[in-house]
């Protein structure tokens, strides 16, 4: 069983390294690149909040996990012990008005939830805890929770 | 990322080729507020070559797209295709922009 797990500074110049090292191990596991491609942008929106909102300013690091269960599920946790924070519990964004009504921000979350299959927030001591789960081989655009509404 | 600009008689043409995230974001902002204050009004932004983009990216593009409107320009996107069509599709911005198959379409429109 493969395991990943990287912890670098909380800061934005250190994005590409984050997205690079996830991918590469991610590819490595046989990941789909079109699925690789999703968690990138997936895992880019929740470092990108991070960045710029869990230290307040001050130092920090952000830690990735990722690991693959029941043969078919890879699971990415991405962690941070910045202020408490549930991606989870923001609103939906308006994602229907206009050029003049719409507003700048609150789509990083949405996309989120369009990318991966399950989104799970959890407080763990002082650790923001993300949990973002994949599965390996389904289609496109089914999750697994679907696929078990489907057979069910 | 990379920007490529090249000026038209009917319009700017922004060509973006690689990866649009937090980091590239604001590239995007200098080369388009530096075609405002050189008194460009309509751009056309070409996807044939850019292979991601994030929620920093889409911002960046409806911020461009916000001040044009105040000023009666306006955004065009072209060769949108892959998953940036489908970040475009989800976030609804599909619906926000005149969007053309290809460049040359895009000029011809104007």
């Amino acid at each position: 069983m493969s395991f990943f797990r990287v912890i670098m500074p909380a800061t934005i110049d250190h994005l590409g390294d984050f997205i690079a090292s996830l991918s590469r191990w991610l590819q490595q596991q046989g990941l789909a690149a079109e699925k690789i491609g999703r968690v990138q942008l997936a895992v880019e929106e929740a470092l990108v909040n991070i960045f710029r909102y869990a230290y307040r300013g001050k130092p920090g690091e952000v830690e990735i996990r990722g690991g693959i269960v029941e043969d078919n599920r890879f699971v990415i946790e991405i962690l941070d012990s910045g202020a408490p924070f549930n991606v989870c519990s923001l609103p939906q964004p308006d994602v229907k008005s206009g050029l003049r009504e719409r507003k700048l921000g609150g789509l990083g979350v949405f996309l989120i939830r369009n990318m991966v299959d399950e989104l799970v927030y959890r407080r763990e001591g002082d650790r923001n805890v993300l949990t973002m789960i994949v599965a390996k081989s389904n289609g496109r655009f089914s999750s697994s929770r679907q696929k078990v509404r489907a057979g069910a | 990322m990379e920007i490529d600009v090249r000026k038209e008689a009917q319009a700017v043409v922004m060509s973006l080729t690689g990866r649009m995230d937090a980091v590239a974001a604001p590239q995007f902002d200098r080369t388009a507020a530096d075609l405002l204050a050189q008194g460009d009004r309509r751009i056309i932004i070409d996807f044939a070559s850019l292979e991601y983009i994030s929620s920093a990216g889409l911002q960046s593009i409806l911020a461009l797209a916000k001040q044009l409107e105040d000023s009666q320009g306006s955004v065009i996107l072209s060769n949108l295709a892959g998953p940036v069509r489908e970040v475009f599709d989800i976030s609804g911005f599909s619906l926000i922009f005149p969007i053309y198959d290809r460049c040359e379409d895009a000029l011809a429109s104007l």
